[in-house]
């Protein structure tokens, strides 16, 4: 049992190797985008929203997945519990990292524009909520929610480990439950003001929805991708069992599903209803070249994944279900892409390097903060009341081979 | 006029699941094939024991699922844009995205009627008769006991042989069944 | 079990964490067997049995009387009529396709979950779904006017060349509720097929061993029929699962692709679908908590099912709480006047009385649940559990009646008061409802026997 508490630095040493890594990866990424910025502002505005709205998704989705299994429990949470509040421990530099969208606000959201708001009878009535000041004091209220939460969260993690205090499960317990109530309004307002207001006059009520979904199936991906390579390292490789990764297929499966659910209801309600307000926001995504787009997320953000998914033998198999974890990934980024960019190029498609660099850019320095969150502590947390009863038999035992069937 | 029944097997019976499982492995190991467990709840580990393999159900309700889905669509598609089209509302007359709802019940419907009566012939019900329910004491295995079946089609069934195996199994006690 | 993450259910342990059991300690294979049949097979029926039957059916009866009397003379029986053209019966109809979704979940997503809570109360939640979705078959049907003439929403090849119209939401309701009314049914009996045999082989009355044979369909327990069975069971449930959020949805749809104020918004299909676990699980509540009672189950039906239901409650009502919130959030935020309008006439128009009763029920009331004093408390849940139920029913009034009585055209405004035969007719179903209830209670196991074994101790392999 001595090894499962050893830290994760202790595990795998060449965690330092790959932080080190990305970080400079990172760092170039972000001289080159530099350059970027220079040539086109709101280019290098809009694509670093959607890199940045990605980033924190992953965030944010793992945060409340770790309220969630705070509250249901569930073996499949045991064993990325610490993946959870490592990544959740990144936003405090995403917090920092928000700032270019805060000074660059008046490139990216119409609404700013004291102009265009006097001409428009619907923007003044909005300006209420949709000013530079009332837009910027949200921004803290919801960035002090989230980092208290994830801070909170985690320190009593960390006692756990410690003390094995007992009693301090429930005050997280306790705090999830609230944790979650916030994490829905705040996700659900912030989602209104950096991505619905692009497009100032549009409006849906399901948005909110649509974009806790979206975090919680890029949370999904990005954990079931960092278990199966913690699952191939000590001290995970004797506690895996292809019965976790079921687990994982099946949510992220329910969250595909979900996606198309939220996605096709909003489209089949603003279809019938054809008001011009709210039609005007999918014809120029469907009757232009952006249609391409609408059509790569029928396939690959819906389609492939749930066909892929439905099948048990895709679930068990660590090396296909990382590809589609790493796909969807990829599809949660392209799916942001169709939220944001076709408001800045309404004429037709657009695809500029940016948008490639700087979600890479993002992603490395995303990716090293995590493994640095990651190696300070156990990979298991070894006091979680629920520990025994989901991991004992197998550590009991020894995981039998992961091949087996 | 009564004759010696034909023998439709042997039955042992027990008390308490790991038993009944216990039996059911080691007379698999012995080289009996046509053989049966009976259990008042599904015991996951019998069904490996017996060496059985994987059932062809998602298979059928997968193509259920399919035929319901197809089916579905081509209603409405038919109705609607060949057979009776109407202008409703300005909408072209195949209108994909109302078409959804309909193609997603039908696909529900068709697979699960799949579910249902593929597992229903899978497993050859309904059976009004069968010779297991000639043990009387086989009505208790729809409460607290557990029995294993050799039937007498099985190549290595011996009358004599048998019961001296089920015997070692530590079984309640070991019944014949008439056919 | 080689790799199965299915947690173990040890009652030691569930008592060092205080949290109750969800079976009490002391039970084997023959004692829930027996206890469970024994309130099916008993010879003499109680007294009370027949109080709440003989109830029920005088409501029943009532029903009957005022579906009669509207076949005879029309709908003008009822109170809608232009602008508000639905008005009681689909308020009823959408109020009691809600109550059966909760038997769907427990039953499906539950079990996909692996939550072994469900199975004592899977079966009368079950029963609970069949029994909601007749009750709501009721008012569609005969809001058409001419019953007798309803097959002609189901596309069939005829001479008239009549087709059901695709593109309206009112004829995926149609294979929306005839297909969830199939798969509940069959999800039911596949469920029931075990404990039929049960009660074939226990039954003393001949006729009563006749009848639960022949729906037993000869089973017998075998290992590869088990096998099979589990497997059709899950992928029923796997199907039953999206089924659920569909039928909802489909129910959301009627209203959200309208362009009335108020019905047209694209938070309906999620809000509708919580809204419904939310009145399932009060009705499943309402019922449980005298079942229980009644028929000494409180070693079955364990405060941890009660408290699970009201955590559940919840969690549900919070949902259904955002979706009022966003609603009249965006309703301000459009900057369209007729949007703007719907929330404050809700507020402040004539039906004022019913907006501000279901905040109260629906928003204000179940907070009191984020207390565990009140979650284990008996009486106050089965109190927060009707108050729900009316705030449910509440909500699909005011979204009804206040968003047809006042939309874009002020000269076409109008009131609504519901007649005597709208409550009629209502309450009427609710008899019918408890009268199928009454007869489920008597002739077939509420809960669950084969499942209820699985989840005793000595069900486990090598203990």
């Amino acid at each position: 049992m001595t090894s499962l508490t050893n830290t994760a630095d202790a595990a795998i040493p060449e965690l330092a190797g790959h932080q080190r890594r990305l970080l400079i990866a990172g760092g170039v990424g972000a001289a080159v985008s530099l350059a970027g910025l220079f040539f086109d502002v709101r280019q290098f505005l809009q694509s670093y929203l959607m890199a940045y709205m990605l980033c924190l998704g992953v965030t944010l989705g793992c945060l409340a997945l770790g309220m969630v299994h705070q509250l249901s429990g569930g073996a499949w949470g045991v064993v990325i519990r610490r993946p959870i509040g490592a990544a959740a421990r990144v936003l405090p530099v995403m917090t920092l990292l928000f700032l270019p969208i805060a000074f660059g606000m008046n490139r990216l959201y119409g609404w700013t524009n004291a102009d265009l708001v006097a001409h428009d009878e619907a923007l003044q009535h909005k300006h209420l909520y949709l000013n530079t000041p009332f837009f910027l004091v949200r921004a803290a209220v919801y960035f002090l929610v989230w980092n208290g939460l994830s801070y909170f969260l985690n320190a009593w993690s960390l006692e756990q480990d410690r003390t094995a205090e007992p009693r301090l499960a429930r005050r997280m317990q306790r705090l999830s439950g609230g944790g979650l109530l916030a994490y829905g309004l705040t996700i659900t307002f912030a989602s209104f003001d950096w991505l619905m207001s692009l497009e100032p006059h549009w409006f849906s009520t399901i948005y909110g929805v649509l974009i806790v979904g979206g975090q919680g199936l890029s949370a999904l991906a990005f954990l079931t991708a960092a278990l199966v390579w913690l699952s191939r390292r000590p001290p995970l490789n004797r506690i895996v069992v292809p019965a976790h990764f079921h687990d994982l297929g099946n949510l992220m499966l329910a969250f595909v599903m979900l996606w198309a659910y939220f996605s096709f209801s909003q489209y089949l309600i603003i279809w019938s209803g054809n008001l011009p307000v709210e039609i005007s926001w999918y014809l120029h995504r469907l009757q232009t070249g952006w249609r391409a787009v609408g059509l790569t997320l029928i396939l690959f953000h819906f389609s492939a994944p749930f066909v892929v998914l439905l099948s048990r033998r895709a679930k068990r198999e660590p090396d296909l279900l990382v590809k589609v974890a790493i796909g969807i990934l990829i599809v949660r980024l392209i799916d942001l892409f169709w939220l944001i960019a076709p408001e800045f190029h309404q004429n037709g498609i657009f695809v500029s390097w940016l948008d490639v660099v700087l979600p890479l850019t993002l992603g490395s320095i995303w990716l090293a903060c995590f493994i640095r969150q990651l190696r300070g502590r156990p990979l298991l947390p070894v006091h979680d009341p629920e520990f025994e009863s989901a991991l004992g038999r197998i550590i009991e035992r020894g995981a039998p081979p992961r091949t087996a069937h | 006029m009564k004759g010696p029944s034909p023998l439709y097997g042997l039955m042992a019976e027990f008390d308490d699941v790991s038993s009944l499982v216990l039996a059911a492995e080691r007379a698999y190991g012995e080289g009996y094939r046509c053989l049966d467990a009976y259990s008042p709840f599904p015991i996951e580990q019998l069904h490996e024991a017996l060496g059985s393999h994987h059932t062809r159900l998602p298979l059928i309700v997968l193509i259920g699922g399919l035929c319901g889905c197809l089916g579905g669509y081509a209603l409405q598609y038919w109705s609607s844009a060949l057979a009776y089209p109407l202008n409703i509302g300005g909408k072209p007359l195949h209108s994909w995205p109302a078409f959804i709802p309909v193609t997603f019940e039908c696909t529900i419907l068709a697979a699960a009627l799949s579910a249902v009566l593929g597992m229903l012939a899978l497993n050859g019900l309904p059976m009004p008769y069968h010779p297991v329910f000639n043990v009387p004491r086989f009505a208790l295995a729809s409460r607290n006991r557990f029995f294993l079946c050799i039937e007498a089609i099985d190549p290595k069934f011996d009358v004599e042989a048998t019961r001296r195996f089920l015997e070692t199994l530590n079984p309640r006690e070991v019944n014949t069944v008439a056919d | 079990m080689a790799d199965s993450l299915q947690p173990v259910e040890d009652p030691s342990r569930a008592a060092a964490i205080r949290t109750p059991a969800v079976i009490a300690p002391g039970h084997t294979f023959g004692t829930v067997t027996d206890k469970i049949s024994a309130i099916v097979l008993a010879r003499k029926t109680p007294l009370g049995w027949y109080a709440g039957f003989g109830t029920a059916m005088f409501f029943t009866l009532l029903l009957l009387v005022s579906l009669t009397y509207l076949v005879l003379t029309g709908i003008g029986i009822w109170g809608n009529n232009i602008p508000i053209g639905w008005a009681f019966d689909i308020t009823n109809f959408v109020w009691w396709i809600g109550i059966g979704h909760a038997g769907t979940l427990i039953s499906a997503i539950l079990l996909l979950l692996k939550q072994t809570w469900r199975t004592s109360i899977n079966r009368f939640a079950e029963a609970m779904t069949l029994f909601a979705v007749a009750c709501a078959a009721v008012f569609p049907v005969f809001h058409t006017g001419r019953p007798w003439l309803a097959y002609w929403l189901v596309p069939y090849p005829n001479t008239m060349n009549l087709w059901p119209q695709f593109r309206s939401p009112l004829i995926w309701d149609v294979f929306a509720v005839s297909t969830y009314a199939t798969v509940s049914l069959l999800f039911w009996f596949v469920g029931l097929i075990p404990d039929l045999a049960t009660l074939r082989d226990r039954s003393q009355s001949p006729v009563g061993r006749v009848i639960y044979g022949m729906l037993a369909m000869g089973w017998r327990g075998s290992a590869h029929h088990w096998h099979r069975y589990e497997t059709a069971y899950l992928l029923l449930a796997g199907l039953a699962t999206p089924l659920v959020v569909s039928v909802h949805t489909v129910v959301s749809f009627d209203f959200a692709v309208s362009i009335v104020p108020g019905w047209h918004t694209t938070i309906f299909p999620p809000y509708f679908v919580a809204g419904a676990i939310y009145s399932g699980f009060a009705m499943v509540l309402t019922l449980a908590i005298p079942i229980r009672a009644v028929y000494n189950l409180e070693d079955f039906i364990t405060m941890r099912h009660l408290q699970n239901m009201a955590k559940v409650m919840l969690v549900t009502g919070l949902i259904v709480a955002y979706g009022y919130l966003t609603e009249a959030f965006i309703a301000w935020y459009s900057a369209d006047r007729y949007e703007g309008f719907v929330p404050l006439n809700r507020m402040i128009g004539p039906y004022a009385f019913a907006y501000w009763a279901l905040i109260f029920c629906n928003v204000v009331v179940p907070q009191a649940l984020w207390l565990k004093r009140v979650r284990t408390s008996v009486p106050v849940l089965f109190i927060i559990s009707l108050i729900v139920n009316v705030g449910m029913w509440l909500e699909r009034f005011v979204i009804i009646v206040t968003s047809l009585h006042r939309d874009y055209l002020p000269s076409s405004w109008g009131l609504y008061s519901p007649t005597f035969w709208d409550w009629s007719t209502f309450v009427g179903t609710i008899g019918l409802f408890l009268s199928l209830l009454f007869l489920f209670l008597r002739f077939l196991p509420m809960i669950s026997i084969f499942e209820m074994r699985t989840i005793l101790p000595e069900a486990r392999v090598g203990e």
